[in-house]
């Protein structure tokens, strides 16, 4: 079976929301590490667990990795 | 009044500024959304994923919506539970301890109503998230199976299961308020897991608590749960809620002193 026969398999209409939430939470986490730059740990650490690490990656830089001060 | 209106709009614009009004709902549609959509397309995902020996074969029950709601509530039990206990551990805590507070306790503020006004913006974002997250369930629970419970009854479940969400928000602001910012997590973790697992130790024969909201929510979606058992189960709950608030209240005074400056 080719690469796009594959691709076309996959029911895209079922699975567009859960693709756009991911993309919008690790957008939110970026520019808001982006702008405050100060975390608990290394800011590219943070970087890489946002971009690598589906769903759970931005919900731990919001509650863990963000520093308040 | 003015004042509490005041304050809550301000506690509304630090979710929004901490992204806490976009991550939290996101969430719980995220698993809203991924709950029906496993179960429906688990003989494929076995099949590609399952490293199954040859001739392997499963017989995977029928599954109906009744079911994929239950197992949604079910992960909403502890990741959605940890997520709203983190987002906000800090509501009281937090400020005291980064000097917010002090712009806030020099003022003539009631107490009473600077709890409250996070108490109402809290139990507001939990309700969307709730809402939104079974809402979306149940666009997929439409779509994709046979046997769905009907409206009124999961509107019944959702109420049944605001309930209990009150309560877990609740214990988590009078927690920041008594407790620094890891502690109350840790407390209020704490006291609602540990509770479960009494709950599922010796449920059977203490029907009347926080604890058992969630269950009695499902039964509306196969049958009907026991009024009684229902009622009593509320009643507690509201009781503990409204002892936790004026705790809450007390504790929040008491540590306003502890704010640093």
């Amino acid at each position: 079976m080719s690469i796009t026969e594959q691709l076309a398999e996959i029911p895209w209409g079922l699975i567009w929301p859960l693709i756009a939430i991911q993309l919008v939470l690790m957008t939110a986490a970026l520019i808001d590490l982006n702008r405050k730059r100060s975390t608990n740990g290394p800011v590219i650490l943070w970087v890489f667990i946002i971009i690598f690490i589906n769903t759970i990656g931005p919900v731990l830089y919001f509650t863990v990795g963000r520093r308040h001060s | 009044m003015k004042q509490f209106s005041l304050l809550l709009g301000k506690e509304l614009r630090e979710q929004a500024r901490s992204f806490k009004l976009f991550w939290v709902p996101l969430v719980f549609i995220f698993f809203g959304a991924l709950e029906p959509l496993t179960y429906h397309f688990l003989p494929q995902i076995l099949e590609s994923v399952g490293n199954l020996p040859e001739g392997a074969e499963f017989m995977l029950p029928e599954m109906t919506g009744a079911d994929v709601y239950a197992s949604l509530t079910g992960q909403y039990q502890t990741i959605g539970l940890l997520v709203l206990v983190l987002a906000f551990m800090g509501s009281l805590s937090g400020e005291r301890k980064s000097g917010t507070g002090t712009l806030l306790y020099v003022r003539p503020i009631s107490y009473s109503t600077y709890y409250l006004s996070k108490w109402t913006a809290a139990v507001l974002l939990a309700f969307a998230s709730l809402w939104l997250g079974y809402g979306m369930a149940a666009t997929y629970i439409v779509q994709l199976y046979e046997t769905v419970p009907g409206f009124t009854d999961v509107a019944l479940f959702l109420l049944v299961m605001a309930a209990w969400l009150i309560f877990v928000v609740t214990l988590t602001l009078t927690a920041s308020a008594a407790l620094p910012t890891g502690g109350a997590a840790g407390a209020a973790l704490g006291i609602l897991f540990i509770g479960m697992m009494i709950d599922s130790l010796v449920g059977t024969y203490w029907t009347w608590s926080p604890w058992k909201l969630q269950g009695y929510g499902l039964m509306y979606l196969t049958g009907s749960p026991e009024s009684g058992d229902l009622a009593g189960a509320l009643g507690v709950t509201a009781l503990i809620t409204v002892l936790l608030i004026l705790f809450g209240i007390r504790q929040a005074r008491k540590n306003a002193a502890k704010a640093k400056v």
